[in-house]
């Protein structure tokens, strides 16, 4: 037992280390999670008017073109997860996001400067949203090394993440669940990381609770199991066997 | 410059054409007046050359830029919104009425190839414009600009642009002394850059073509 604590501590070192580039976005919330009367899903004026207005792939694909420096032309982000892929998200999620993150209760200060309102317009992310939610990619994304497969399997089952984002990590539309399935997985590993830890600003409590006593390689192997799931989209003979 | 000059030779205009010049620059009359085009590019003419692809690295060259651009530019440097040493003498002799044929005009005209780069630095600046910095969050040029440098409406050509002044512009981006850029979306990439990373960008940009017609 001694022995497992002292690897997990040693593993719990390294990423933070690597990984400096990132922790400007590891700072806590002052209006996300964890600060008085944060209710998560609680629309924020924006969102209710995003909602409001119909969205246009065409026009949303010209909108993306100010994402694209970072998310790529292809939107499918960067293979080492510094950049998330956004193919296939759904429409609900990337509000969700944009607009959390334009509001300060998700802190990302990469982001900051190209969700603001002088850079994106509220009916962009509206055609931002519908574009990527059609939108495909032919590359691959990044993997885990594969060694976690069932212990990735087991725990993102029984760990009941997929009662919210799916067997096939292919999340919720209507509740704004993201598809987690094919995405990065350094991203993933990072944003449950930062869930863990309660410094991703518009975290599910209820996310944030199941993660909890997760270690650092629970997180690597679940990571390293939804990288290697395929394209929710494309599992269509599982989803008719449901 | 030749170009406009034989527009005009041999027509009665052309005393007026040296003439209006000078009155506009002399200290007593200080406000614009409405001239054609023809003669207005005597004045621009000097740094932009008549047809918009400047002799000097410092001056921008005009050739092929959005017409739009080109206007909103004419119309910061008159409201002080876009500052520079060489633009604030010129712009109060122009009639804000020949901005948009002023736009039009070098926004028709043909850009030149640039001139020779340092391939190696070239070669970093490449890097750098299709992929971004992502250990610092610098996002790739083309994403906005596109691959050839073209650019849309909303992001202007930057093709075979000077370096010189491409640096110029990116250094002024990163201290705030630019800030008419509508999006804010340069001054927050130009922060993250250092001034070699600028440097390289600067020098692929005089090699991109822009579109090809």
């Amino acid at each position: 037992m001694k022995q497992a604590v002292a690897v997990f501590m040693i593993l719990q070192l390294l990423p933070w280390q690597t990984a400096s580039a990132d922790m400007a976005d590891a700072v806590k919330s002052t209006k996300g999670y964890g600060s008085k009367g944060y209710v998560w899903g609680k629309l924020l004026p924006e969102q209710v008017a995003v909602l409001k207005l119909n969205g246009d792939a065409v026009r949303g694909k010209e909108a993306f073109r100010g994402c694209r420096g970072c998310h790529r032309p292809d939107a499918a982000g960067v293979t080492d997860g510094t950049y998330p892929r956004l193919t296939g998200q759904h429409a609900s999620v990337v509000i969700k996001q944009v607009t959390e993150v334009r509001a300060g209760v998700r802190v990302n200060p990469k982001m900051d400067p190209f969700a603001a309102e002088h850079a994106v317009s509220t009916q962009e992310i509206a055609d931002i949203a519908v574009f990527l939610a059609s939108a495909e990619t032919t590359r691959e994304n990044g993997k885990g090394d594969g060694d976690y497969q069932a212990e990735g399997k087991a725990l993102y089952e029984k760990g009941r993440c997929s009662d919210c984002h799916g067997r096939r990590g292919e999340g919720n539309e209507n509740k704004a669940y993201p598809a987690i399935a094919a995405q990065h997985y350094g991203y993933l590993k990072r944003e449950m990381d930062y869930i863990q830890k309660g410094v991703r600003g518009n975290s599910h409590p209820d996310m944030v609770k199941a993660i909890k006593h997760y270690t650092h390689r629970d997180i690597e192997a679940m990571a390293d199991y939804l990288s290697r799931m395929s394209d929710y989209r494309q599992s269509g003979a599982e989803r008719n066997a449901k | 410059m030749r170009l406009a000059l034989h527009r005009i030779r041999g027509s009665w205009l052309v005393g007026v054409a040296f003439l209006i010049p000078g009155m506009l620059l002399s200290p007593v009359i200080t406000w614009a007046q409405t001239v054609p085009i023809a003669e207005r590019l005597l004045l621009c003419g000097g740094c932009h050359n008549s047809d918009g692809n400047s002799a000097i690295p410092e001056n921008p060259n005009l050739s092929g830029l959005d017409a739009e651009y080109i206007h909103r530019q004419l119309q910061d440097f008159r409201n002080g919104t876009r500052k520079s040493p060489a633009m604030s003498g010129i712009i109060p002799l122009v009639d804000e009425k020949e901005f948009e044929a002023l736009a039009a005009f070098f926004s028709k005209q043909k850009p030149k190839p640039g001139g020779a780069v340092d391939a190696k630095l070239a070669a970093q600046g490449k890097e750098i414009y299709d992929e971004g910095i992502v250990g610092s969050a610098v996002p790739a040029c083309s994403g906005c600009h596109n691959d050839d440098g073209s650019g849309t409406e909303k992001y202007p050509r930057i093709a075979s642009q000077h370096s010189a002044y491409v640096i110029q512009q990116l250094m002024n981006f990163k201290s705030g002394e630019r800030a008419n850029d509508v999006r804010a979306v340069m001054r927050a990439v130009a922060k993250r850059m250092n001034e070699k990373e600028i440097r390289a960008v600067a020098e692929y940009v005089v090699t991109l073509k822009g579109a090809q017609e």
